[in-house]
């Protein structure tokens, strides 16, 4: 094990370190735990990082954010050592070259940074999936996006006033993390389906530049429930963007009262998007925005929530691409 | 100290202070030549298309370093910067939407 670079500072016990690190500006708001060298070497040990293990940099901001700077953080956040590896590749995701770092955590539109964890990691943590799994109440949730996001101030120095300009922000930005409902259908996971073995375990990550409910109650086929899609894709459209190309993405989080008239009729995922695509790419009329998506697997069909709202929550990107990093 | 809780610092370094100093103005922008750099997000090019005629009417500009970001989110291209660095007096740009 190599030796932990990062200062050290001395208290006298947990609140005067809280407090301070208040003061300092390194928190979000919420009180965290102190990172003390040996919880960050547990937390490198789960994980089978070295300190000085690169995950990923940001240019512009002449940033390179090491292992060690992931598991301060992590430790910060709450998280458990055993999250760590999910940690480390959430922020491997959100420093690829087109996660675009830079813009979407500085933006004036205040974007968010969600993630989506696949595969058996879910269940080993405890990730909730299902009821309630974009709230509170769920410690992996809470905690993994919360160290995505302090990596992303406290490394980044995405801080609101300096590198952080967000006209509004959002409170997604303390911590939005959620698994996919990989048991509650037959449909190929999202991390399966970009092209990770299944039975592996994945993170992607995809900038949010807002969320959009897309409520139905009344279809009872595949073909109304996704017309209602439809229309709250083209009634929002998205944004292009001549370096990100065609690689853009929209996240569909569909539930599974919407779900299971697709899976009841034997709809895949792919079939899905194959009968969304077309009517996404009509022209425009009045009052619709452009859904600037290259090819239909830009659109990311995602399982997730619980019973009772017929609904389907449609994630916006900001400028960048959903990248997929498998948890090592 | 033995017995003192360590605690680490987690961040990539101190942020630095605003400096609070802006880019030099030159006294005059008799024969200058003027950068504008759209970054691409709404009426950016023709606000900056307007901003130049209404400055080379009132003073005496020699010519203009258009330049178009290829991504409102990325700096400008490198072949850009050597436009703007080797040809440009001041440069004009902003932010937002």
């Amino acid at each position: 094990m190599s030796v932990l670079r990062a200062d050290r500072l001395e208290y006298d016990d947990p609140l005067e370190l809280i407090e301070d690190y208040h003061r300092r500006g390194w928190t979000d708001g919420l009180p965290v735990v102190p990172p003390t060298p040996e919880a960050v070497e547990r937390f490198l040990d789960a994980a089978g990082l070295e300190p000085d293990t690169v995950l990923g940099a940001v240019p512009t901001r002449e940033v390179v954010v090491t292992a060690e700077h992931a598991a301060i953080n992590a430790v910060m956040a709450g998280c458990l050592p055993e999250y760590m590896p999910v940690v480390a590749a959430a922020v491997r995701a959100h420093l690829h070259e087109k996660a675009n770092c830079h813009s979407t955590t500085g933006t004036l539109s205040g974007a968010s940074q969600l993630v989506i964890i696949n595969g058996p990691v879910r269940n080993d943590l405890g990730v909730a999936c299902t009821a309630g799994c974009f709230g509170p109440g769920f410690r992996p949730n809470a905690t993994i996006g919360r160290a995505l996001r302090l990596v992303i101030r406290n490394v980044c120095r995405s801080v609101p006033g300096f590198l952080d300009r967000a006209t509004f922000s959002t409170p997604a930005r303390y911590s939005f993390c959620f698994g996919e409902d990989e048991e509650g259908s037959d449909w190929v996971p999202l991390h399966v389906e970009r092209g990770f073995p299944a039975g592996s375990s994945a993170v992607t990550v995809h900038s949010v530049m807002y969320m959009v409910s897309s409520p139905d109650y009344t279809s009872r086929t595949p073909e109304g429930v996704l017309d209602s899609l439809a229309r709250t894709l083209r009634r929002q459209g998205t944004a292009g963007d001549r370096w990100l190309g065609d690689g853009t993405n929209v996240v569909v989080v569909m539930g599974p009262e919407h779900r299971r008239y697709l899976v009841d009729a034997g709809w895949s995922k792919a079939d899905a998007r194959a009968y969304l695509w077309p009517k996404l790419m009509e022209p425009q009329q009045p009052g619709e925005g452009r859904v600037k998506l290259g090819h239909p697997e830009g659109l990311l069909l995602v399982g997730a929530g619980g019973p009772g709202m017929a609904e389907t929550w449609v994630m916006f990107p900001h400028l960048a691409w959903a990248i997929t990093e498998p948890v090592r | 100290m033995a017995g003192r809780l360590i605690g680490l610092d987690p961040t990539s370094g101190p942020l630095p202070e605003p400096s609070g100093r802006v880019a030099p103005r030159p006294a005059s922008l008799d024969g200058a030549v003027v950068g504008l750099v759209a970054n691409g997000l709404g009426e950016a090019e023709a606000f900056l298309d307007a901003l130049y005629e209404e400055l080379s009417s009132t003073h005496g500009i020699k010519a203009a370093i258009p330049v178009l970001k290829s991504s409102v989110s990325v700096p400008p291209e490198a072949d850009d910067w050597q436009r703007l660095t080797e040809g440009a007096t001041v440069a004009i740009t902003g932010f937002g939407g």
